[in-house]
Order: structure tokens, then C-alpha cells, then sequence
């Protein structure tokens, strides 16, 4: 089909950005960057308009700002996005993971600290008798997830708000990371979103 | 004499007081600001509540303030002052303490030449509302922001870093490209009004053009007045032309500044925007001229005329000067969340390739215009 | 003498050379697991698979002897097929197990799967499990049949060179595993060795289970101090993750190859002496049991030292290193005029493999480099008169500090000697210097820097030169190898000899310059 002559830089149905030569008042910037200033001018006016109206009662259907307001409303995070670490538990409640130290080993940050001891159990033969990660030290790159043969550590925990009051308080220790939860199966992760999206 | 001094002296203050205020607001501004132009709520958390029973019932009142975020350009200065005053391993720390004053020293003193308002005639005295007044007034305001480089190179210097250092070299690099473009700019307007000196050039624009017209600068000199616009932009390297800066991503000359003296870059930054939009003002805006406000009154173009004692003439025209430069600042601040950053080169073409030629094309333009009228 | 060709490459060897030696000698590697050079030929794994031009076979490298005119290939499709292949069988019933699995970066099985293995097994039958994982068969040792490749290296090593017969192999195919004889236990004196031979993780050491990844060790080549047999090995030391094994840095010796001392073993004792690097070391100068500064103690020594005049003697241990003892001499025999001796070794068990009954590694040292052997220090100290005596490393020394003024000890461990002195000097152990050794039959070794004096210690030898400038005659040396120099060019038996030309096997005393390394 015969392509259809477009203004530079308009959207193309296939949801891409068509660029074409500039025209001369484009090339002179001043007309584009004041267009630009209009654009951001009529956004904030409207913006306060609404704020102004919500403070009267007014127009509460539309809306001024979508800012998430982080810890009363909490954001849909994606299934999987990287969150706080925490070691996947067998049926008896031991950690899954046998202390190969794989993790350990590609951690960019060298920020997991793992010391193996004896497993009473010849069939599992190897535990971690500490594994810590220093959270203060972790890029969240998730290679620890990757390396794991076992799939004993998982970064599905959905938690973000790490912060601690002392370097030390940002170490997790075994305990702390069996003790994360998964943020529970997809679809209630999915109607979360549902929920802050509306 | 000392009565004379301790005028000079008041007006400092006044002027300083002036300038610092808005600079301090424009940090809240730019958060709010930006924040409401990206559909988003900005700051609205810094703050604190009242337990003691005595003083509970004003909780209602601090909400409003918490949520407008008032109280976050104070937290953000207890941060900076209370942050720890690094200075770098192996960098020259005295001249690393200096940088930052040197840089906010020379942003304030061009202050000194810019009138906010007319001769005020108090107790048989004529004070004219300018802190010096001097008759080369821009080449002062100039050599001012001439002499700031010198806080930028020292800081990239003595940070002992090569990032710092690149940021620097691009400050200088970047501001002495503008201030050519800056300086050619003007002399369009010099030549209009013919005098260096501010309070004549903003008393000149008083006139009016074809009886109904202010002659200000922006009537005169149009393509002069967005041509030092950009450049006075690209001066006080503020988005799009903060390639010096660029804090996230492409590292600039305080990459090692912390606490006080940071906070110290910062305010510069704010000072010298509010320098822009007072220039602007002075240059192209009439300065404290008031449409039509003579000394005796307002003298409508259609002939009819209102009397306005000496004291409200002089109040108007401080008002309408502040409401200009307010004006100015608040565009600043939108350009600033409006437009992307040059990229380098860009920015160096921008400057001499394009700016300067227009700019000196719009010097002998004006010549020939002048000549033309003169000869008719 | 057969000429053969091996990938192109023409070699002459001697009459019943094996083509895995001939290829050796082309630094052509054959992949095998069951094959070792100082153990009997197998033949049981298959992995050495040659192509022979004019045989139909595939024939074994490590049993098919060179003939004259063989052009044999080792690297071309069909060899790799053929590894590819026995790989996949032997990994029939091997159990995933890398990741708990000790062996696993330096596991020959896995290093071969990555270089010529297939990805993915064609077999979907259950593996085969043997009767019990992980199990203990001797004080040191673990067992773990499931990872057993049953390449026998570990029984024939029992049965031809311990001659102890510990283990065999029983059932039969799938189901064959290695047992312990009725009655027996995996205790000889070099069982050790085992874990070193075994190609995979069936065999682990239950010292070094678990503490350490063998990825994180680096490894540096050293002497044995367990006899004055001087066995060469390597010490694998873990510099960058301290939190592992409680901070220890030496994890663990492996024995190096070396035909003129060791072959390819060490004994037991020798294996785990490593502990004494990091455990309980003397960590801090003391005057008088005070604990003061490295230089206060120093000073201390030699205004004591000076006091005595040459009524000085120095008493060596014979765990210093030549470079330790020729310092020792130079400054107090020869610039003090006073005496030098060494201390008679602590004697042991002895075997006709490799553990001799001098328990210290230097006894041959100290001999060419000091002379006299002292055997009762106090009364040698009345019979010549000394006054201040300076005692490098550990002894019995009873009623020595009765008889002189002054005792100086630097010691490495707290001890009997150190409990003597009254300055104590924190030293250093073979580890933490640079080297050399002299072992029973004169042959002269380096030792390397593994790690560096332990926090608080400083190298011996620096304090003895500390000490020397201390007592108004500084000696010219920066470094270790310069001391070896100076002794080379005094004592005619080292003559000839540097820390650069000794090589990684060494040099017999007198032999002028070393002998040529083998090749590899
Ligand atoms: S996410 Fe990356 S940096 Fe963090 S612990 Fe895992 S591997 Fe290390
Ligand atoms: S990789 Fe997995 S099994 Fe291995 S140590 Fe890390 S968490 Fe444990
Ligand atoms: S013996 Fe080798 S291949 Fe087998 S489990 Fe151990 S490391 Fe892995
Ligand atoms: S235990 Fe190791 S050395 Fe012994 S037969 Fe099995 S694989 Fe070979
Ligand atoms: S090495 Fe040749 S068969 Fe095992």
C-alpha cells in the first residue's frame, strides 16, 4: 500500500513514532519549544484546576494527580519483579536450599554469605548452617535466582520497603529470609492491580 | 555620608532579602510545580504533629501546610546543614571550601546594579532604588557572571575527581560560549537607549512607541530579546542546558559536594535564575515601568490622566517590578520542566553557529533601523 | 626405539611406551579417568579412546603400546563421538549432585562434559541407587557409592601402594560398588590420598567437606613440614571470603607431584598440618608475658643482646627455612662473634613410603648451614659461657632461662619455648614467607608466600634483620631471595643455587645448578 505522506514525528497505527525531515519552524525550535511550554502550561493549570475543585467537593471523577501514595496505597508489582530474597522452605519446613553456594558464587555484589555444614540426612548430605544476605550491598540483579540449582531462593516476596536503622540491620539472616512469604498466586497479584488501577 | 551609606547599606539588604526569598521558594515551586504539570501530587509528607494537649488544636492548621509540602524546603535545608561536610581524599580542600562562595558571591553581586523602582524623594532625600548605581551597570552585572566561572572551575578542580573536572571544563566552556551571544545581544538594546546604565536604559523604555506602545525592549529588540533569553537560559545551565550539571546521569562540577556547601551550589542556581528573569525584566520588560504610569500619575494614550501621589508611583513601580520577575522566574521554572537537555554539541552549534550570527545580524540591523529613522 | 605419529606430530619414545605417555610427550591430553602414572594400568573406564590408523577398534591410550609407524589420532570426530558416548554411560546412573557434591570444580567428570560431552542423556530409565549415600569409611574419608565411576584407582592404590587392602569393588554391573574389606577401616597412614585420585566426588575428605568451594582456593605451590622427607604440595588458601570455615585462610594441602621426593603422594599427618597456620598463633610481641609493640620488644632484645657482648648464641629450630638460619648465623657467629647451633629435631614414626622419622622439614639445613646440634641447650649454654641467647621456633627449654640473662623466643605457636622467653617475638610459619627448604637427601625447595604473616606476626626473617640494624650491623637484604644469594655464594654446597633456577621441583645440595624439569 502506498505509504501515506504523514507530518514528521506522528504516530503511525502500528503505535510507532514516524520521523520525517524537520520543517523550518521546527528546525528554529523557538515556536516548537513555546508549543512545548503551552503543553506543560495547560497541564498544570488544569492539574490545579481539579486540585481546587477536589478541595471544594468538585469533580471528584477526574483526576489531578495518579501518584501511587506508596505506604497507605501499595502499587501492583509485576510477578516478576525482583523484591526482598527469601529461601523456599521444604514440606518439613528445612530450607530447600543445599548450600552450594552458587548464588554465592555469581553474586555480583558479594553480598551473600553462606557457610554449609553437614546435613544429618546422607539423601540431602549438605545445609546452609548461615546464610545471610546484606541487603544493604545487593543490586537486586537477581542472579541468585538464576544460579540456584534447587530453586530455593526466590525473589518473589513482593516486598520493597527495605530499610534498616544501622548496616547491620540490613543483613537478612536464614531465619528472616525462610520467614518471607510469596506474595501469593498470580491472579490475586493480578486483582491487587485491579484494585489500585480500578 | 553615613546617612547615605546606611541607605546603600538597607537597600542591600532589601535587595538581598528579595533575592534570597525567591530563590528559596523556587525550590519548593520546582517540586510542586513539576509535580502538578506531571499529574502528580509532589511533595505533600514533610512535617510534624502536635501531642501536647496545649497545642493540639493547631494540628488543622499545620494539615494544609504539610500537604501544600511548605514545610519541605525547611527539611530540606536541616538535611544539607546537617550532612556530613565531606571534602574529597586528595582533593585541595581549601580551595574546595572556597568554590561555593566564590560561585554564590558572584551570582548575588550583580544584583547591585539592577533598579527596582524609580527615585524615591523621602525627607528632602533622593534615593534612587538601585543598590549602586552605577552608569556601566550591565558591563558590571556581566563581569559578575563572568567572574562565576572561577566557582565552577575550582570546584571541578579541586575535587580531585575527573568527572567533577569534565563537569567543569563543560561550565566554563558552556558559559563563555553564551556570555558572547549574551553580550552581543544587548548591545542592540544599548544602542536604543543609549546609555550602559541600567536605571537610564529601564528609564528610556518609559517612552512610548507611535503615542500608545511602551518602547520597551521586547517591542524593539524582539529577536534580541529571545535570543539573550536563550543565552541567559544556557548561563545559568538549567534544563536544557545543563550539560555542566546533569546530577543523575552525566555528572557535573559538585559531584563531590555534600551538606552546606551543595546546598550552597544549589541556591546559586536559584539565585542565578531569578538574576535572568531580573534582566529580562530590566532589558526587555521596562523594568519597574508600569504601562502608562508616569511620576505625576497614570497619562492614558487617549489622553485622559489620574493623578497618583509619589508614594503609590514608587510602590506600583516596585510591585510591577517583583510581578515581573516572578513572572519570568515562574517561566524559567516551566521551560525548565519542558524541554529535554542539548546534547553537546548541539548546544556548542546552538551557541556559535546559529545564536552569535543571528545575534550580530540583529546588531547591525538595528543600526540600519536607527540610521533610517534618524535620516527621516 | 618406535616412532609413532600422534595428530600429525612425530615422537620417538622407548620400546613400551603407552601412547597416553606418547602423547604426553607432545603435550597432546588424552581425557581418561581410570589411568594414573603411578598406579597399574586398568583399562576399565574407556575414556582414553584413540583412533589407530589400519585397527578397525578404537583402542585405549593408556594400555596400547607405541609401535613403529602407529599414526594414531586423538582429536577427530570420531574420537569425540566416542567420548561423547562413554560419557553418556558412565552418567547413566551418576545422580545430580554438583551441587552438594565436594569434587565439583575440579570434578574430572564434569570438567570433560563441558568439553566433550553431549547435552542431554538419551537414557530415561530411573538411576540405579546404591545401598547408601554418604558414607563414613575412614577417619578422614566419605564415601558416596552413587558418584563412584568405578575406575578402581582407589583400591589399586590400597592394594599396590599402601599394600593395605582396604578396599575392593563387589556386585556386578550397575550394582558393583566399593566396599571395605570385612573388618576393615579406611586408616592407613596416606588414605588421604584416595580422595586426590578418585576423578570424582565419590570420595571426599571429611576435613574439607562443605567448608569452602574449590573455586574460591588459590593454590600455591609449598613444602610439607610434617618430615624431613619434604614432600611437595600445594596449599589452597581462601583469600577473598573470610566468613568461610571460621575465618581460617589455609583450607587444605593437596600433594604436588614430584618423582625425586614424593611421587604424586603425602602422608596423612603431613595432609592435615596445615591447621597449625591458623590455629592458636602467637599474635603479639611480649616482654616479660607483657604484651608491647613488635619494635618496644625489639629494642628490648637488643639492648640485651648488646649487654651480653658476644657472649651471644642464636638456637634454631629446625622449621626455619635455610634463608631464616643463614640470617641467624651471619649475625651471631659472624658479626657478633658469638655462636650459632641448632636444636636437635623431634623424633617420630617412620615408614618405608614416605614418612621419616626427622619430624621437622629443614634438619638437612640446619646441618650444612649451622653445624652443631645441640641436644641439651642449658647445658651447652654453661659450656659456652652465653649469656643472652636468641631461640628461633619451638623447644624444650627447661631451665634455660635459669642459666642466662636474657632469652629472646620468636616463636610461631605459644609453646614451651615461648613460655621461657623473656621477649617474645611474633614469627612466621613456612607459609607466610618466601624460601627455601633442604629435605633428608639434600634436595633444596622453594617455598612460596601463601598468605601473609598472620595479623599481629612479622616474617621471621625481618625480625632478625630488625634485629641485626638493632645491634649495629644492618644486613643489605630487601627480600628473601637476597638472603639465599649471600648463602649461596658463602657455603659451597648451595653454590650455584637461587630461589629462580630451583624450579618447581627443587635441587640437590651440590649439584651446582638444578637438573632440567621433566616434562610435564
Ligand atoms: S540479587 Fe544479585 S546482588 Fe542481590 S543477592 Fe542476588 S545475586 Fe547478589
Ligand atoms: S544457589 Fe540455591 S541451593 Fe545453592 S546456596 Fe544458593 S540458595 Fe542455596
Ligand atoms: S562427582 Fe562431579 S559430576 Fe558427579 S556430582 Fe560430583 S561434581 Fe558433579
Ligand atoms: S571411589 Fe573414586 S577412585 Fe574409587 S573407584 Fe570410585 S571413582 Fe574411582
Ligand atoms: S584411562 Fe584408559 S581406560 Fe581408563
Amino acid at each position: 500500500m502506498e505509504a501515506v505522506a504523514r507530518k514528521p514525528g506522528t504516530v503511525t497505527p502500528a503505535g510507532g513514532v514516524k520521523r520525517g525531515p524537520l520543517t523550518f519552524w521546527e528546525r528554529v525550535y523557538v515556536v516548537e519549544a513555546a508549543r512545548g511550554v503551552w503543553i506543560t502550561t495547560v497541564h498544570f493549570f488544569r492539574n490545579m484546576g481539579y486540585h481546587f475543585l477536589h478541595l471544594v467537593g468538585l469533580a471528584k471523577g477526574r483526576q489531578a494527580a495518579v501518584t501511587v501514595q506508596y505506604p497507605e496505597e501499595r502499587r501492583y508489582l509485576p510477578p516478576r519483579s525482583r523484591t526482598r530474597h527469601r529461601i523456599v522452605r521444604r514440606d518439613d519446613g528445612s530450607p530447600r536450599c543445599v548450600g552450594c553456594m552458587m548464588c554465592e558464587t555469581i553474586c555480583p555484589a558479594r553480598c551473600i554469605y553462606i557457610v554449609a555444614e553437614e546435613d544429618p540426612d546422607p539423601n540431602i548430605e549438605k545445609r546452609p548452617k548461615r546464610f545471610d544476605i546484606d541487603l544493604g550491598m545487593c543490586v537486586f540483579c537477581g542472579f541468585c535466582v538464576e544460579a540456584c540449582p534447587e530453586d530455593a531462593i526466590r525473589m518473589d516476596t513482593q516486598m520493597v520497603d527495605l530499610a534498616a536503622y544501622s548496616r547491620r540491620g540490613m543483613i537478612l539472616t536464614l531465619d528472616q529470609l525462610l520467614a518471607g512469604e510469596p506474595a501469593g498466586p498470580v491472579e490475586s497479584i493480578n486483582a491487587l492491580g485491579e484494585r489500585v488501577h480500578g | 555620608m553615613w546617612m547615605d551609606l546606611a541607605i546603600k547599606a538597607g537597600l542591600a539588604v532589601v535587595m538581598m532579602l528579595i533575592v534570597i526569598n525567591i530563590a528559596g521558594i523556587h525550590s519548593w515551586v520546582e517540586r510542586k510545580q513539576s509535580a502538578v504539570i506531571q499529574d502528580r501530587w509532589g511533595a505533600n509528607r514533610a512535617g510534624f504533629t502536635l501531642n501536647s494537649p496545649l497545642w493540639r488544636w493547631l494540628n488543622p492548621l499545620l494539615r494544609p501546610i504539610i500537604y501544600l509540602g511548605l514545610f519541605q524546603p525547611i527539611a530540606d535545608l536541616l538535611k544539607l546543614v546537617a550532612k556530613e561536610n565531606w571534602s574529597p581524599v586528595g582533593g585541595m580542600k581549601w580551595l574546595h571550601a572556597v568554590a561555593p562562595f566564590l560561585y554564590l558571591l558572584f551570582a548575588f553581586a550583580g544584583f547591585a546594579a539592577i533598579p527596582f523602582g524609580d527615585t524615591l524623594h523621602v525627607a528632602g532625600r533622593d534615593i534612587a532604588l538601585q543598590v549602586a548605581s552605577l552608569n556601566v551597570g550591565f558591563v558590571f552585572i556581566f563581569a559578575m557572571a563572568g567572574l562565576g566561572v572561577y566557582g565552577i572551575v575550582l570546584s571541578g578542580v579541586s575535587s580531585n575527581n575527573n568527572y567533577a573536572f569534565l563537569g567543569a571544563v563543560r561550565g566554563v566552556s558552556q558559559m563563555i560560549s553564551y556570555e558572547v551571544t549574551l553580550g552581543a545581544t544587548v548591545i542592540g538594546i544599548v544602542m536604543v537607549y543609549g546609555s550602559l546604565d541600567m536605571q537610564e536604559i529601564v528609564r528610556g523604555q518609559g517612552a512610548l512607541l507611535w503615542g500608545w506602545l511602551p518602547k520597551w525592549g521586547v517591542f524593539v529588540q524582539p529577536l534580541g530579546c529571545i535570543l539573550f533569553f536563550t543565552a541567559a537560559l544556557a548561563e545559568t545551565k538549567r534544563i536544557p542546558f545543563d550539560l555542566p550539571e546533569g546530577e543523575s546521569e552525566i555528572i557535573g562540577y559538585f559531584t563531590e559536594y555534600s551538606g552546606t556547601k551543595f546546598g550552597m551550589f544549589l541556591l546559586a542556581d536559584f539565585v542565578e535564575t531569578v538574576m535572568v528573569a531580573a534582566l529580562t525584566t530590566t532589558l526587555f520588560f521596562g523594568g519597574w515601568q508600569f504601562p502608562y504610569l508616569q511620576a505625576s500619575g497614570f497619562v492614558f494614550p487617549w489622553g485622559a490622566e489620574v493623578a497618583v501621589g509619589h508614594y503609590a508611583v514608587v510602590a506600583i513601580q516596585v510591585v510591577s517590578f517583583l510581578v515581573k520577575v516572578i513572572a519570568f522566574c515562574w517561566l524559567l521554572m516551566t521551560i525548565r520542566w519542558t524541554l529535554p537537555r542539548f546534547r553537546y554539541d548541539q548546544l556548542m552549534d546552538l551557541g556559535w553557529k546559529r545564536m552569535l550570527p543571528v545575534s550580530l545580524a540583529n546588531i547591525a540591523l538595528t543600526g540600519l533601523v536607527i540610521l533610517l529613522i534618524e535620516a527621516l | 626405539m618406535p616412532k609413532l605419529t600422534i595428530d600429525g606430530r612425530e615422537v620417538e619414545v622407548a620400546p613400551g611406551t603407552t601412547l597416553i605417555e606418547a602423547a604426553r610427550r607432545l603435550a597432546i591430553h588424552i581425557p581418561h579417568y581410570c589411568y594414573h602414572r603411578g598406579l597399574s594400568i586398568a583399562g576399565n573406564c574407556r575414556m582414553c579412546l584413540v583412533e589407530v590408523e589400519g585397527v578397525p577398534k578404537m583402542m585405549i591410550a593408556c594400555h596400547t603400546q607405541a609401535a613403529d609407524g602407529m599414526v594414531v589420532h586423538t582429536d577427530n570426530d570420531k574420537c569425540r563421538e566416542y567420548r561423547a558416548a562413554i560419557l553418556e554411560f558412565i552418567l547413566v546412573n551418576h545422580p545430580l549432585d554438583c551441587p552438594v557434591c565436594d569434587q565439583a570444580g575440579e570434578c574430572k567428570l564434569q570438567n570433560y562434559y563441558m568439553e566433550h560431552g553431549t547435552a542431554g542423556s538419551r537414557v530415561d530409565e530411573d538411576k540405579v541407587k546404591k545401598r547408601a549415600k554418604a558414607k563414613q569409611i575412614g577417619p578422614n574419608i566419605m564415601l558416596d557409592s552413587e558418584r563412584c565411576i568405578l575406575c578402581s584407582r582407589c583400591v589399586r592404590f590400597t592394594d599396590e601402594i599402601t599394600h593395605t587392602h582396604e578396599l575392593g569393588i563387589t556386585e556386578r554391573a550397575d550394582h558393583s560398588e566399593i566396599t571395605l574389606a570385612p573388618g576393615a577401616w579406611l586408616d592407613n597412614r596416606y588414605a588421604g590420598c584416595v580422595v586426590d585420585l578418585c576423578p570424582v566426588g565419590a570420595l571426599t575428605d571429611r576435613d574439607f567437606r562443605f567448608k569452602c568451594r574449590v573455586w574460591y582456593l588459590t593454590a600455591v605451590d609449598s613444602i610439607c613440614t610434617g618430615c624431613a622427607r619434604g614432600c611437595n604440595i600445594t596449599i589452597h588458601v581462601n583469600r577473598d571470603r573470610p566468613h568461610k570455615a571460621g575465618g581460617t585462610r589455609v583450607m587444605r594441602y593437596k600433594p604436588r607431584e614430584n618423582p625425586a621426593v614424593n611421587q604424586w603422594w603425602m602422608c596423612d599427618a603431613g595432609r592435615y598440618s596445615y591447621k597449625q597456620i591458623d590455629h592458636e598463633r602467637v599474635d603479639s610481641a611480649a616482654v616479660d608475658g607483657r604484651p608491647v609493640a613488635v619494635e618496644q620488644a625489639l629494642d628490648a632484645s637488643a639492648a640485651a643482646l648488646k649487654r651480653a657482648a658476644a657472649a651471644v648464641a642464636v638456637l634454631c629450630a629446625t622449621t626455619a627455612t635455610n634463608e631464616e638460619l643463614f640470617l641467624a648465623r651471619a649475625l651471631f657467629a659472624g658479626a657478633l662473634g658469638g655462636h650459632a647451633a641448632y636444636l636437635a629435631p623431634p623424633q617420630g614414626e617412620q615408614d618405608d613410603l614416605l614418612l621419616l622419622a626427622d619430624q621437622s622439614p629443614n634438619t638437612r639445613g640446619a646441618q650444612e648451614i649451622l653445624g652443631t646440634e645441640v641436644r641439651d641447650p642449658v647445658g651447652w649454654v654453661k659450656a659456652h659461657g652465653v649469656k643472652a641467647v636468641v631461640v628461633v621456633g619451638e623447644a624444650d627449654l627447661t631451665g634455660l632461662k635459669a642459666e642466662v640473662d636474657h632469652l629472646t623466643v620468636i616463636a610461631t605457636h605459644p609453646g614451651k619455648a615461648a613460655a621461657q622467653a623473656h621477649v617474645l617475638l611474633p614469627g612466621s610459619v613456612h607459609a607466610e614467607v618466601e624460601g627455601t627448604f633442604t629435605n633428608h637427601a639434600g634436595r633444596v625447595q622453594r617455598l612460596r608466600v601463601a598468605v601473609p604473616p598472620i595479623r599481629g606476626a612479622v616474617e621471621t626473617w625481618r625480625l632478625l634483620l630488625e634485629l641485626a640494624g638493632r645491634l649495629g650491623h644492618p644486613f643489605d637484604f630487601a627480600f628473601e631471595d637476597d638472603i639465599f644469594a649471600a648463602l649461596a655464594s658463602q657455603l659451597a654446597p648451595f653454590a650455584g643455587l637461587s630461589h629462580d633456577n630451583l624450579g618447581r621441583r627443587g635441587a640437590l645440595l651440590g649439584s651446582g645448578a638444578p637438573q632440567p624439569t621433566e616434562v610435564v
